[in-house]
């Protein structure tokens, strides 16, 4: 029963986890603008990636790999929000024009 | 103010109001006065031509965007669509048939391999098999790679360097050009960065110290390194890491580096290039001062490894060290 349960808690995980990779994947090929990309890009690095450790944590079962993996996500939840910050902001400071014509676009 | 200097800063205001049109205009140093009073305005009206039919073609392209190019006709779907769903079949087929990980029997399917897994351990004294292959019973495969490292990095030196520049406009334009496209002084990032790199920095040292003891080496462990130093420099400047890294640093670093290597490994062709010959015993395998040579090695590897990483990225940026 136990076993059971684990095994579609997992599978649970992997199944939502890979969704939201897959949302990261059909974003960044949909969108056309780098602000609206980086939306979808960041939404896979970092929930896409949390669900999938989780699962393999449940998969595994707690031990010192877990204390590993653990670290690999938070090294990702704060690296991955800086990077899309520092091209959102690369975006804004460079392609000025762009910028603001898809601001005023989206604004009305 | 001087009058070069002068020069200098109206090119850079014309450069970052224009955009890289400018640019070759600047270039033209070898005109003289005359040619260039000619040479400038028409340059400039012409590049501002050009402009203007690049957005005009810009918009154009905009237009056409949905009409029909070759990338839409429904066969080109249909062959990507196929392509990409037989690669992914092919690629699960091939995981399926890999050996299971960890299995002490799967791996021994011919006599080198059993070779290896035999005598690796005695031989050299390193734990990590891998290491023991690479950097003594393959080391010279190892001292080639480190050197196509150094070499690539040699050429990319010798293209982009502004070093030894005597034209004080590329240095400004150089420096122009970095302080334009990258953004500088960002709180987030250096935030983050006070937090990583210590991390990053102690994680690579324990990766090539521990090379010869569990997985990992001079590669990985180097490339941790330069990730460091990139991270480092991108969040604090220049001016910053010039106070522990700079032009100096590099060379002497990954010249002695690449030089250890290359005499340890000449005394190996010389003895016989049987093994890394070396007076170190292999100590006990497991412990960190074990397997002879491996462990110096592996540092001199990681060394060359993140001064080129660090290297290609601000040569690749600005330039300059």
């Amino acid at each position: 029963m136990l076993e059971w349960a684990r095994f579609l808690l997992c599978a649970a995980l992997l199944a939502a986890g890979l969704f939201f990779l897959l949302t990261a994947l059909l974003g960044v090929n949909r969108f056309r603008f780098v602000i609206n990309r980086l939306h979808p890009a960041g939404i896979g690095d970092t929930l896409g990636l949390l669900l999938l450790s989780l699962a393999a944590v449940v998969y595994a079962g707690f031990d010192q790999v877990t204390v590993k993996i653990l670290c690999i996500v938070t090294f990702f939840w704060i690296t991955s929000p800086v990077c899309t910050h520092l091209i959102g902001r690369l975006v804004r400071e460079t392609d000025k024009k762009q910028f603001e014509a898809e601001a005023k676009e989206w604004k009305s | 103010m001087s009058k070069q200097k002068r020069d200098a800063f109206s090119g850079l205001l014309n450069w970052l109001e224009n955009g890289d049109d400018a640019l070759s205009d600047q270039m033209q140093d070898t005109l003289s006065d005359d040619e260039r009073a000619a040479n400038v305005p028409l340059k400039k009206a012409s590049a501002k031509k050009r402009k203007k039919k690049n957005a005009d073609a810009r918009r154009k392209k905009n237009e056409n965007e949905t009409a029909a190019s070759w990338t839409d006709r429904w066969w080109y779907k249909l062959l990507a669509a196929a392509l990409c769903v037989s690669l992914i079949a092919l690629l699960l087929f091939a995981a399926l048939r890999l050996p299971k990980f960890g299995g002490a029997e799967t791996l021994i399917d011919s006599d080198l391999t059993r070779f290896y897994v035999e005598h690796t351990k005695v031989e050299t004294g390193a734990m990590n098999i891998v290491t023991g292959i690479i950097l003594d019973y393959r080391g010279f495969d190892t001292l080639g790679e480190s050197h196509v490292l150094f070499i690539a990095l040699c050429g990319v030196l010798l293209l982009l360097s502004i070093y030894g520049e005597k034209d004080e406009k590329l240095r400004l334009l150089a420096d122009a050009r970095d302080r334009n496209f990258e953004p500088k002084n960002d709180l987030i990032l250096q935030c983050a960065a006070r937090i990583l790199t210590p991390i990053v920095f102690v994680f690579g040292v324990y990766i090539i110290l521990n090379g010869h003891l569990s997985p990992g080496g001079g590669f990985s462990g180097g490339a941790v390194l330069g990730a460091g130093l990139i991270l480092y420099q991108n969040a604090f400047g220049y001016k910053k890491i010039q106070r522990f890294f700079t032009y100096k640093t590099f060379r002497a670093v990954s010249v002695c580096a690449l030089l250890f290597y290359s005499l340890a490994k000449g005394y190996h062709f010389f003895t016989g290039a049987n093994h890394l010959e070396s007076g170190i015993g292999t100590g006990t395998p497991g412990d960190i001062l074990s397997g002879g040579l491996l462990l110096p090695l592996n540092i001199a590897v990681g060394c060359v490894v993140a001064c080129t990483m660090y290297g290609l990225y601000t040569m690749f940026r600005k330039g300059e060290f």
